[in-house]
């Protein structure tokens, strides 16, 4: 059996490039101009060395507009993330250690909610969902309703998990030592599947994030003056015979964001499967 | 003990009546959604604008209409009993029957996914082969790299890109549409052309995520196809490396490909809504969209509906087919 050993290349570039674009964000406030700063006097810039990514269609610094941009996209995917990983751990454990009815309900609902297309169903739930679902604010709702399908990929993998390790020796011998169900789940179960959960949970973070730029590019997601990536190339869509850059660079940070993301979770999936590390 | 025909008799009614189940709660799913929305076809489009000024009788008549006086499991009955007849209801927005809106866009949507498909297909499939002719080799990793590159990038990215590209920059394609301002008067074979040119961004746009994954599932196929047995039977009888894999490797490979028929399909759906709407074609995405801001709930609802529904019918044919042909399924 390989052991863990060296990290894998695509784990280190994923990991570095999240960490140089997470720390843009979080200093957004303190290295670029203001992103709402509007100048009439220089409307539609190409790059230059004063605006180093060009201007918008009000003179604003397009740099710190993608740059805060980052804030949102990395809000609504982390938060998305936590939410489907509170859903979907309970869920899926129930219906793979208790099996039965229960294991029937969870998986005929995890069906139903994979039978729609999730952008379809998110604009749906944000155009007709309950009315006290937008009394929070963009990024919270944003987040809720990506969790509502997001919770399943979890479920489901932990769903299998369990099935398998009930019948195993492990649980046999929880079980003649005394332990009652909820230790065995959480002393003996969880803590055999939870790396991998969490790997999957890398995963969700990508597709929470293009979620949320799709949202906001058809325009039910975050709402402007707030910077997102979404957001910005539909902005970028009123000036695409004269502004190429607007186009180019909101959607380069999504595209390197969702590619990190990705790179660092089969990274991690490589590295924890020693079965599957090619030597 | 069964014989094989009764196993595979009851594996399918029982896949079959876990696909009816799957299919209430797909209804009960959409029914809900339309009915926690604020307001309700008298409040205007669910903006809180309300038409006071109709008469009494006008209200009761729309209320009647839309059954909104009924308990809520009596509604979703109503609801039920009206989709079994084919009726999808009318659309807040022009009282119109939601279901001539959908046909007449129909036509437009299923034609570009059926385009998107036969470009994903056509360029996964030789690339997934080329992959697993030599796995490991530079041409493999080339290909697993840059579609999975390919992959990482929203959709309506690379169509901002494509129309700046190739229509603003080289002017080579029309910007959106489906049809030039002058299709009309054109002859047969420059409106299909013309028609043809409309249609080469959004195919691409639509079918260039998918390659990734479907070449990727061709290259694996193909490589436990022709695993260690098969490959030195095959060789064995002289035949060349390249007809092992692709010969042996498509026979065993066409089983699990139909699995990808319930992946494919809400993933082409869901593009639609963004590539229609980018290039504005007149299909059911944009349909959608349009709905959505106007909140026109039974639109929505039909569109939810419809791309739930048929993908759970794509699940289901897959898993059926899965146990018509593949004789280890039925053991299990």
């Amino acid at each position: 059996m390989a052991s863990r050993g060296r990290l894998p290349r695509p784990l280190v570039a994923g990991l570095l490039l999240l960490a140089v674009i997470s720390a843009a964000g979080l200093a957004a406030p303190w290295v670029t101009a203001d992103p709402s700063g509007i100048d009439l006097r220089q409307v539609l810039k190409p790059p230059s060395s004063q605006h180093w990514l060009g201007t918008d269609g009000l003179g604003r610094d397009l740099a710190s507009r993608v740059i805060h941009g980052t804030r949102v996209s990395l809000a609504v995917g982390l938060l998305s993330a936590l939410l489907a990983l509170l859903a979907g751990i309970p869920l899926g454990a129930a219906a793979g250690y208790m099996g039965g009815v229960a294991d029937g309900i969870i998986s005929r609902l995890m069906e139903a909610v994979l039978c729609f297309p999730a952008l379809l169903l998110l604009l749906a739930l944000l155009a007709a969902g309950p009315g006290w679902l937008r009394s929070f604010p963009d990024i919270v709702q944003l987040a809720a309703v990506i969790a509502l399908t997001a919770w399943i990929p979890i479920a489901r993998y932990l769903r299998g998990e369990f099935l398998h390790l009930v019948g195993s020796d492990l649980v046999a011998a929880a079980r003649a030592s005394g332990a009652g169900h909820l230790r065995i789940v959480f002393r003996h179960l969880l803590p055999a599947a939870l790396t991998p959960v969490l790997v999957t949970a890398a995963f969700t973070v990508a597709g929470a994030i293009t979620l949320e730029a799709a949202i906001s590019f058809i325009g039910l997601g975050i709402q402007p003056p707030t910077p997102s990536w979404g957001g910005l190339l539909t902005e970028a869509r009123h000036h695409v015979d004269k502004a190429w850059w607007l186009a180019l660079f909101p959607g380069l940070a999504l595209f390197l964001t969702v590619l990190a993301s990705n790179l660092a979770g089969e990274g991690l999936r490589d590295w924890l499967d020693p079965e599957k590390t090619p030597e | 003990m069964l014989t094989a025909g009764q196993s595979l008799l009851r594996l399918t009614v029982r896949r079959i009546g876990q696909a009816a189940i799957t299919l209430l709660l797909v209804l009960v799913v959409v029914f809900l959604l339309a009915h926690m929305a604020p307001g309700d076809p008298l409040s205007g489009s669910g903006d809180g604008e309300s038409f006071h000024r109709i008469s009494p009788q006008r209200e009761q008549a729309i209320r009647d209409l839309y059954h909104l006086d009924e308990p809520l499991h009596r509604q979703f009955i109503l609801w039920f009993g009206d989709l079994a007849r084919g009726d999808l209801g009318r659309s807040f927005n022009d009282r119109t029957p939601v279901r001539d809106k959908i046909l007449q866009r129909l036509p437009i949507t299923f034609g570009l996914n059926l385009f998107a498909l036969v470009f994903m297909i056509s360029l996964a499939v030789p690339l997934g082969a080329l992959a697993a002719w030599r796995p490991g080799s530079a041409l493999d990793r080339w290909a697993g790299a840059s579609t999975y590159g390919l992959y990482a990038i929203p959709v309506f990215w690379a169509g901002l890109l494509l129309q700046i590209l190739f229509a603003v920059r080289l002017g080579w394609l029309p910007l959106y549409g489906i049809a030039g301002p002058d299709a009309q008067q054109l002859s047969w074979w420059l409106r299909m052309a013309d028609r043809a040119a409309h249609l080469v961004l959004p195919v691409a746009c639509l079918g260039y995520g998918g390659l990734a994954y479907l070449s990727r599932f061709v290259r694996a196929n193909l490589l436990e196809g022709a695993q260690a047995e098969v490959k030195r039977a095959a060789r064995a009888r002289g035949l060349s490396e390249w007809s092992v894999v692709v010969r042996h490797g498509f026979r065993q490979a066409a089983v699990p490909m139909l699995t990808l028929a319930g992946f494919i399909l809400p993933a082409l759906v869901g593009g639609s809504v963004i590539v229609e709407e980018i290039f504005a074609i007149p299909g059911l995405g944009r349909l959608f969209v349009n709905a959505v801001f106007q909140r026109d709930i039974p639109v929505i609802m039909a569109l939810t509906l419809l791309s739930g529904t048929a993908t759970l019918a794509g699940i289901l044919l897959a898993d059926l087919g899965y146990l018509v042909l593949d004789p280890r399924v039925r053991r299990g």
